[in-house]
């Protein structure tokens, strides 16, 4: 039997039992409930989302599965709703396994659809996203009286006392100076920085330091690295021929330069997702739209440029998604997502956003740029993510749960999906953000997942302080350096990180490192090893062979030999002379090959946006620090610096353990280290060996590296 | 917020151990460190972690052909492309079949190299494999192998990561990820290439967001075999053992001043790049194996021929000194023209090392768990590619093979089916997530257990595929 013949029979079958029953309106809760409840949620409801089609919820009900609307209101004939319900077994009938609905179930369903598929509010049932800690809005938190001040330490006080805890002392201030160093402008503090730190007297003598480091030009090049994790920034293609973009470092300079002029975050978010849609925008605007041309492509010969240009449409939606809403979207290419409420539909739906993009290779102001512009493109669902199979055509839209889009035309642009993202009605967006400066501050976020705020990512470990920091972050219109001013000045970081080496099984209960050893309480500030950047631009610093020049194309130190061929043989990017002991920032980024040196101490390789970066402890990276040449140069450099600090022994080692170190030896290191240098000499070194031997040494201890 | 109370415990037996030992030496703090489980995953990321099962290969040697392998050629025999040489593919092929850089209207080309029946089995391998052929009761061949991606970066990734872009762990990060190393001195993934890096360079072996410690060495064809392992000039073997007994002295007083536990495997991690420089230079002395070894795998030929038969031996020698996974790669397969001129000088470059690896690793007992694999990232069109006197192949990712031996797969096995014309796989299709499933499982991995979270997902090797081939399985 046909398909239309069956449903022929079907409404002929209804017929008698729909004029029965026709004088007796449908009620929902009475009529429909009850058909769905026996015969549908065991596969489309909050367990199970068959086709990514829920029917426990209204708005999930309404909203469809991952091929379209379900229910049509008062079009029972074009709902796919009846169309499967009545269908043949072998033609996808629903349910596919048991009793098909009775002839009188049909009809009440019919009926309800043709009536509007009217569904009480009190029945429209928990579509958990509101639920959800990170979907709901943004309040901000009463600060709690713990007796204090600041408002981040109210809250983490009042936590530890709840765990009969409490915090750290205060770091001593070589502590707090060379930890201020690292963390806001990832250079070493000079010994004088040092001493008029340890001599100031002032009560604002810490506020000072970090007023100083946060108008530092070289904060924007900290910083900025971390923003360019998350901008998955390299300067190659990518894929076999990985051809060389060699004007993508105008963006890493734009970014440096909005973070040091304290560009909004809003604003900074704007223009990278649309600058180009602004009105005048400027040339900075358009560089900005850099962030979503560090995709990948493909310029194989063989390769197909409609797949390729998908991917990176694809990519940027998810990057969107991962970088400002802490969304995890990839899974929604092929089917809705599991966990949250995102339909297949609603990701390519954003995914319409960025598909009326095309890549722009352009000048601007002078020189060339890769930068983003508009294009006119329908968008579909890709059946199974399969971007060759076609499924319902779908409009530029936000997902339903989160706030409504305001669009300024007919029809939403990218500029309107960034205006949405930073309004502060948004739920995700500071909460992501701040969670992320936290992390850089102490090692992990608030959140411990900063790539997913969803359902299933993990609990924040002081929700409160979290809204508090990302309500504040838009009460202070979204200035980045204000709230890592508020951060660094509280008490809370600027704790001690040391701990106790104690026996638990004698006082386990009282004492916080048996309490809480991974500190998610934050009793006292984390030891962190500092990114792969800082590790080289440390050594170099410290021997003084650092150039400081910033901005401009990238340089490519010398490559070891034997490790292949990397397709870098393009001389332009070559700089001459003091070029290649610029920051690391500065480094040439090729996607296929990962300068070694970085890729050692766990550098992002810009494939993909990277939200938190591993910090592992290799043999590499022993050979790496004791053997490299750069390091191995640094070493020969600062040793010949170490001998020009002093006349004798002491003051030489005194000296440069202050360099390395921002604080003096103890008596004990002391002995170690005059114990090397005449161990050395009884070796037969001479003056230059011995103390490149203590400059290896002090670039070799695992507090160089770290940041206490 | 509750913390997880065996995290405590552990951390509690960790601070009791670390503080006792800390009036002991740097060597007995690590190797306290190193031999108690609950310590291994700080201070030694790679110490070895039991298998969900019992294991069938312990350690992997992957030959990676890259370029794409042709099997009209090589591997999958089709009588029917002689009849058909010169003519057009018949329609019925061409339905979801995507093309590369070749045309509907380029001629089908027979195999310009013959076949023979090896070993007991029979096997029908191409007359240009005939050391390998010796194999062929230890082998596997599957002829059904496919997958979606086009080019060779994309391809490589496939074969090398489980997904055709970039991003992925390899492989042998997956498994030094879940299995350790057993090695204590040596990287668990050992990566050697020849003159030229694969397409997809250092990603076809990179941790991706996997630890760092799991991403393949490369082990290097110029200056000393693992990158910085030599001290710099000037500093003698006795100023190097000061400067270390100074960074250990200073980094134990700064472990008691701080209380961090991350010193004490900072110390560990020196002491193994300590033990590596002297194992490494040992690695590569080929002066202590047998005038026949040598011979047997053609390290006195000349240039190329010598580079891969010396690469094909190290890897013997990695995977005897505990070195989990070691690939070898070799790039000049992509033969788009005069396949009938380039092919035999590669297979004559491959056929001798590689059969000597399976002899010699069965004559030391080693192949019952040592994996050794054929790989490609693709196969061959059995269309032509350019003008016919000089034709070559163009992609072929619908239909391919490789071929496994050792390491608990069954020897002698043909597995899969492809049409008349290698074109289309039309028997036990093996994708490429279910290749890796079946290579997870004969280390004793369930690919589905063997996860990382990342980006809210439990990421793994065979992405969300992978059914273990069980005919493969001996």
């Amino acid at each position: 039997m046909s398909k239309s013949v069956r449903n022929l029979v079907a409404i002929v079958l209804c017929a008698s039992h729909a004029a029965a029953a026709q004088d007796q309106p449908i009620d929902f809760a009475r009529d429909v409930l009850p058909i769905f409840r026996a015969k549908c949620f065991s596969c489309h409801g909050p367990k199970t989302t068959e086709g990514g089609l829920r029917l426990d919820t209204r708005r999930r009900a309404l909203l469809g599965g991952d091929s379209g609307s379900t229910i049509i209101k008062k079009e029972s004939s074009k709902s796919e709703l009846i169309t499967r319900i009545t269908a043949e077994k072998n033609d996808g009938r629903m349910p596919p396994k048991g009793e098909p609905l009775s002839n009188r179930q049909i009809d009440t369903l019919r009926r309800w659809v043709d009536d509007g598929a009217k569904w009480p509010d009190k029945l429209a049932g928990e579509d958990r996203p509101s639920q959800h800690w990170a979907f709901r809005r943004i309040d901000r938190p009463t600060v709690p009286d713990a007796g204090v001040e600041n408002p981040i330490d109210a809250f983490i006080i009042s936590k530890l006392k709840a765990h009969k805890l409490s915090p750290s002392k205060r770091a001593d201030r070589s502590t707090l100076i060379r930890r201020l160093y690292l963390d806001l402008i990832g250079l070493p503090p000079s010994p004088e920085a040092v001493h008029r730190f340890l001599n100031d007297r002032d009560d604002n003598a810490y506020a000072k330091v970090v007023d100083e480091l946060l108008s530092s030009k070289h904060f924007g090049e900290r910083w900025a690295r971390h923003w360019l994790d998350l901008a998955r920034f390299a300067e190659s293609d990518g894929y076999e021929n990985d051809r060389i973009r060699s004007h993508a470092f105008r963006y890493r300079d734009w970014v440096i330069d909005a973070i040091n002029n304290d560009l909004p975050f809003d604003q900074f978010t704007v223009d990278q997702l649309a600058g180009d849609l602004m009105p005048d925008a400027t040339d900075a605007q358009k560089i900005a739209t850099g962030f979503h041309r560090n995709t990948l492509w493909n310029s194989a010969a063989s390769a197909d440029k409609e797949e390729f240009r998908v991917r990176a449409i694809k990519d940027r939606t998810e990057t969107t998604g991962t970088v400002w809403m802490g969304l995890t979207l990839r899974c929604c290419q092929c089917h809705s997502h599991k966990y949250d409420p995102i339909a297949q539909r609603e990701y390519y739906s954003m995914y319409a956003f960025f598909n009326r993009t095309d890549n722009n290779d352009t000048t601007v102001g002078g020189r060339g740029a890769q930068t983003l512009k508009s294009a006119k493109r329908d968008s579909f669902v890709h059946r199974r993510g399969n971007f060759l199979s076609r499924g319902p055509k779908v409009e530029p839209r936000t997902p339903a749960f989160l706030p409504k889009l305001e669009t300024r035309g007919q029809q939403p642009d990218r500029l309107d999906l960034a205006r949405w993202l930073v309004n502060p009605d948004h739920p995700l967006t500071a909460r992501v953000a701040v969670n992320r400066y936290w992390q850089h501050l102490f090692r992990q976020g608030i959140v411990p997942s900063p790539e997913n705020f969803g359902q299933n990512g993990e609990q924040p470990t002081h929700p409160e302080l979290l809204d508090w920091l990302a309500s504040e972050f838009i009460r202070l219109n979204w200035s980045r350096k204000k709230l890592i001013r508020t951060i660094v000045m509280s008490a809370t970081y600027q704790q001690s990180s040391h701990q106790q080496i104690a026996d638990c099984e004698i006082n386990g209960t009282t004492n916080a490192t048996c309490v809480d050893p991974p500190n998610r309480l934050l009793w006292r500030q984390n030891r962190l090893r500092v990114e792969a950047e800082i590790v080289r631009d440390l050594a170099l610093s410290v021997s003084g062979l650092l150039n400081l020049k910033m901005h401009g194309p990238s340089i490519v130190p010398p490559f070891p030999k034997g490790l292949g061929d990397f397709r870098l043989n393009n001389e332009t990017l070559r700089q001459p002379g003091g070029g290649r002991f610029r920051r690391g920032i500065y480094i040439h980024v090729q996607r296929t090959f990962t300068f070694p040196t970085l890729a050692a101490f766990d550098a992002a390789d810009g494939n993909e946006a990277c939200v938190r970066r591993d910090r592992s402890n290799t043999p590499m990276q022993a050979l790496t620090l004791l053997n490299d040449p750069v390091f191995n140069n640094c070493t020969s450099v600062f040793g010949k610096r170490i001998q020009r600090l002093g006349e004798n022994k002491d003051e030489r080692l005194t000296s440069a353990f202050e360099i390395c170190f921002a604080r003096e030896p103890s008596t004990e290191e002391m002995s170690v280290l005059h114990t090397l240098v005449q161990s050395q000499k009884d070796a037969g070194a001479d003056e230059d060996e011995i103390w490149r031997g203590v400059a290896r040494t002090m670039l070799n201890l695992e507090a160089f590296i770290t940041r206490e | 917020m509750n913390p997880d109370p065996n995290h405590a415990m552990t951390e509690q037996r960790r601070r009791f151990l670390t503080s006792a030992a800390s009036g002991l030496g740097c060597a007995a703090i690590s190797s306290i460190l190193q031999h108690d489980g609950l310590l291994a995953d700080e201070a030694n990321p790679l110490a070895p972690r039991e298998s969900h099962f019992a294991p069938r290969a312990k350690r992997c040697i992957f030959i990676f052909l890259a370029g794409g392998t042709s099997q009209v050629e090589l591997f999958d025999h089709k009588p029917k492309l002689e009849e058909l040489s010169g003519q057009q593919i018949p329609e019925s092929f061409r339905e979801g079949i995507r093309l590369g850089q070749t045309g509907w209207n380029a001629p089908i080309m027979e195999s310009r190299f013959g076949f023979k029946r090896y070993g007991q089995c029979g096997m029908e391998l191409s007359e240009l494999l005939p050391n390998i052929g010796e194999c062929a009761d230890e082998i596997c061949l599957i002829r059904s192998m496919h997958h979606e991606a086009f080019d060779h970066a994309p391809g490589e990734l496939e074969l090398s990561t489980g997904i055709d872009q970039p991003g992925r762990p390899s492989m042998g990060a997956w498994v030094t990820y879940g299995l350790g190393s057993e090695s204590q001195n040596l990287p668990s993934y050992v990566v050697m290439i020849n003159h030229r890096s694969p397409n997809s360079r250092h990603m076809a072996w990179g941790n991706a967001f996997l630890p760092a410690a799991n991403r393949g060495a490369l082990l290097r064809n110029q200056g000393t075999p693992i990158l910085n392992l030599a001290t710099p000039d000037g500093i003698s073997p006795e100023m190097h053992q000061a400067q270390l007994a100074a960074m250990n002295r200073l980094n134990r007083l700064n472990y008691q001043r701080t209380g961090d536990p991350a010193i004490a495997a900072k110390i560990a991690a020196y002491e193994l790049a300590f033990r590596m420089q002297s194992a490494a230079p040992d690695l590569i002395d080929l002066s202590r194996e047998s005038k026949t070894t040598l011979s047997e795998y053609g390290v006195d030929r000349s240039g190329q021929e010598g580079v891969f038969s010396r690469n094909v031996l190290l890897a013997r020698r990695l995977v005897e000194r505990g070195v989990r996974f070691v690939s070898v790669f070799q790039r000049k397969w992509d033969h788009h023209d005069a396949i009938a001129a380039k092919l035999p000088i590669q297979c004559h470059e491959a056929d001798q090392p590689i059969a000597a690896l399976i002899k010699d690793l069965k004559r030391r007992g080693m192949l019952e768990d040592t994996l050794v694999v054929w790989g490609t990232e693709f196969g061959r069109t059995a269309i032509t590619q350019g003008n016919w006197n000089n034709a070559g192949r163009d992609h072929h990712p619908h239909a391919f093979s490789l071929w496994m031996a050792g390491g608990g797969v069954r020897g002698g096995c043909v597995l899969g089916k492809t049409d008349d014309l290698g074109w289309r796989v039309v028997e036990d299709p093996v994708h490429t997530n279910d290749f890796h499933a079946t290579l997870l499982h004969l280390f004793g991995l369930d690919h589905k257990r063997l996860t990382f979270r990342y980006q809210g997902l439990d990421v793994r090797l065979t992405d969300v595929g992978g059914h273990v081939v069980e005919k493969v399985l001996s």
